[in-house]
């Protein structure tokens, strides 16, 4: 029997269900394979990286499942290599034109400029035809105008409104980008609305009010307690107290950066997850707990000042983690009966190129 | 070879996302894929006709078959010795703390050699082999640049400026350097006293270093001759190389690494251009110290318009060779004035015996 005219029953069930994330990714065993990849492609001087960007995203996808399937990340080394080069030569190009002759730096920079929206398109695209989940591969189509409206002209908007129209640019910005990412040729839904963003920023304004309230509560008990007991006669006290307030006053502004940000991506990412399905194929749902979140996030950053950055491989496993943990789909029958649109050829430069020239963007 | 235990994993359908548990058995390097509940064969793949998945700490490796289907075993250790399958160089790296601890000491060694030798090297030849029209074109642009943002007009007077130019067409007359390469240019500048040269030939002297040395015209004449050894090494060019080869050495070693790499990329490049800066100062004093000689003077000019220059900046402090050694020299883009006197001093010295 030849294997391609074999309908293959599935036996997994085939009626709606539920099922979580599993990261099973270990700190150790990430930790070496990063710091290998890493320190190869610091001796190749760069040329082993799109391997090594190849194997961490081998073994992060790898590591992630759900129902028992694995992740894939499916782009080859090559590709990767091909678009670093030429993206390299780019900038070789440019770097030298910006010191021989300013005007064709200028014109490059121009064309760069007219060349970003293809880039950002590119780089989605790329990413998301090289990952795969049960041999079914995502997608991502966009027209450039339309990247031009939501990354330029909507966000002038925004300055225009000296900020109020952020939160719904910033919606229909990510709204734009799910809506045209395809998973076996079917485009995601993602009704969000503008509203849950608002919502997002004022908590974060809430969340500012209530920390200023605290600095001064602080700040005013630090300075009456060295007016106190600190009398003149002993100026020590009176160096130590203030010095104890600035170092309170520095770690709440430490947890104050944190806790906003866990807020805002937390929030936004439990609407984005909660409002993200294929009609017939799945429903996403994502249940992030602010206060742990931003404890993760502000250990993690600890972690990377304490170690100058080597424990970045820890920080992500304790990330995908967390968020593997607060994830999880419901699963309908469509999901057994799809086909792979996506051909195997695409090239990297857009991609490449764009991470060299720090466009890189991702969906969460 | 003897029949092989069964395999236990899942079956995963090319192009589609239809899957079912299946069990592998192999024989001989052949393979044989039948459903789980012993519902009959799915697939016979010999020798040959399929391909191993690539092997990842923690991770399964899968068997491809010809038609993009896959086998993925239960058993994340499973590496298929059985089909005389051997893990990969690059898996048994990522598994061992000891090939971290080798790399982590070939790194810092492997990128002394490439600042230290390697670039230096490559950057000095690229400089050699680039044409005249690229000095002057950068020669040209770094003037205009200069004129438009911080250096203004001489204010010298015909005078002073004509004296200055006639000791220098006797210098470089004497010294037979075709004067056609280079050109004189006067220079306000709130800076003070300095004298600067550009990868064209150009060399600016700036009004209050005229003035400063307008009493002690030789020690102006070695002040020239420094800068006119940085024309003639092709300093600027050299420089401009190395700068271009060494941003683009660390942005390739370690512009996808996050958190570690912007430390690293913004130390390790000023930390490396202080130390060609300060090997490119020395070229150019002894490239003075030598044609000092040649027009029959001796390198003690060099010195006192140096200790000229000290005098005018910090007119308090204390010039002794040597006291000014300290963890900073590897900071520094020139070398301590003090070396730069005591050299100039030994070398005149030398010359009187």
């Amino acid at each position: 029997m030849s294997p391609t005219e074999l309908p293959v029953p599935n036996t997994a069930a085939t009626s709606t269900r539920t099922a979580t994330v599993e990261f099973s990714g270990q700190k150790g065993e990430y930790a070496k394979l990063w710091l290998v990849n890493l320190l190869l492609s610091i001796i190749t001087l760069g040329i082993y990286s799109a391997w090594a960007k190849v194997r961490n995203n081998q073994y992060l996808y790898g590591h992630t499942q759900i129902e028992g399937h694995r992740f894939q990340y499916l782009a080859q080394p090559m590709q990767i290599l091909r678009g670093r080069i030429i993206a390299v030569l780019v900038f070789v190009a440019y770097s030298l034109a910006s010191s021989f002759n300013p005007a064709l730096a200028a014109v490059m920079m121009l064309a760069l400029i007219a060349l970003f929206p293809w880039l950002i398109i590119q780089g989605l695209k790329f990413t998301l035809r090289k990952s795969a989940y049960r041999g079914v591969r995502f997608s991502f189509e966009a027209s450039y105008w339309a990247i031009v409206g939501y990354f330029f002209l909507l966000p002038l908007l925004g300055m225009v409104t000296f900020g109020l129209a952020m939160p719904w640019v910033a919606q229909k910005t990510q709204k734009y980008l799910y809506e045209n990412a395809t998973y076996g040729g079917k485009p995601f839904s993602v009704p969000t609305s503008a509203a849950e963003y608002y919502k997002a920023v004022l908590m974060c304004l809430g969340a500012v009010v209530l920390l200023m309230a605290a600095i001064f509560v602080i700040v005013f008990t630090f300075s009456m307690t060295s007016v106190l007991i600190g009398d003149a006669s002993n100026p020590l006290t009176q160096k130590g107290m203030a010095g104890a307030g600035m170092v309170i006053g520095a770690a709440v502004y430490f947890f104050a950066i944190y806790l906003l940000s866990a807020i805002y991506q937390g929030v936004i990412r439990n609407h984005l997850f909660n409002c993200l399905h294929i009609n017939g194929v799945f429903h996403a749902h994502s249940a992030i707990r602010i206060l742990p979140f931003a404890v993760l996030m502000m250990s993690n950053a600890l972690l990377l000042i304490c170690t100058l950055g080597l424990a970045f491989p820890v920080t992500v496993v304790r990330k995908q983690r967390f968020l593997a943990a607060a994830t999880s789909f419901t699963l309908e029958p469509g999901i057994d009966h799809l086909v792979n649109t996506v051909p195997e050829t695409h090239s990297a430069f857009g991609e490449e190129a764009a991470g060299l020239f720090d466009a890189d963007l991702s969906l969460t | 070879m003897a029949s092989n235990p069964v395999i236990r994993g899942l079956y995963q359908a090319a192009n589609s996302s239809a899957s079912c548990p299946a069990l592998v058995t192999t024989l001989n390097g052949n393979i044989l894929v039948n459903h789980s509940d012993e519902q009959g064969e799915i697939l016979f793949a010999p020798a040959g006709d399929y391909q191993f998945g690539d092997a990842v700490p923690g991770l399964p490796v899968e068997l491809i078959f010809a038609d993009g289907s896959r086998f993925i075993p239960d058993d994340s250790r499973l590496r298929w010795q059985q089909l005389g399958h051997k893990p990969g160089m690059i898996e048994w790296l990522e598994r061992h703390w000891s090939a971290v601890l080798a790399a982590t000491l070939l790194v810092p060694a492997f990128m002394w050699l490439m600042i230290t030798q390697v670039i230096p090297a490559g950057s000095n030849a690229v400089a050699g082999l680039l044409p005249d029209a690229v000095a002057q074109q950068l020669g040209s642009q770094s003037l205009a640049i200069i004129d438009r943002t911080y250096m203004n007009p001489s204010e010298l007077s015909d005078t002073e400026q004509q004296a200055i130019s006639q000791r220098w067409q006797h210098l470089l007359t004497t010294l037979n350097i075709p004067p056609e390469n280079y050109r004189l240019e006067f220079r306000s500048w709130s800076g003070g006293p300095n004298a600067m040269a550009l990868p064209d030939g150009t060399v600016i002297v700036t009004d209050s270093i005229a003035r400063l040395m307008a009493q002690q015209p030789e020690q102006l004449d070695a002040v020239l001759l420094h800068e006119i050894g940085h024309v003639e090494h092709k300093h600027s060019l050299k420089i401009l190389s190395q700068t271009t080869a060494m941003s683009l050495m660390f942005t390739m070693m370690f512009g996808d690494v996050e958190g570690l790499g912007e430390v690293l990329l913004g130390a390790g490049t000023s930390f490396a251009q202080a130390s060609f800066s300060r090997d490119m100062e020395s070229d150019a004093d002894q490239f003075a110290f030598k044609e000092l000689q040649t027009i029959g003077r001796t390198p003690q000019d060099f010195a006192d318009a140096m200790k000229t220059l000290a005098q005018h900046y910090q007119p308090d402090a204390e010039l002794a060779a040597g006291e000014e050694k300290s963890l900073f020299d590897y900071l520094r883009s020139h070398p301590a004035t003090a070396e730069r006197i005591a050299a100039a001093e030994a070398l005149a010295k030398e010359m009187l015996q």
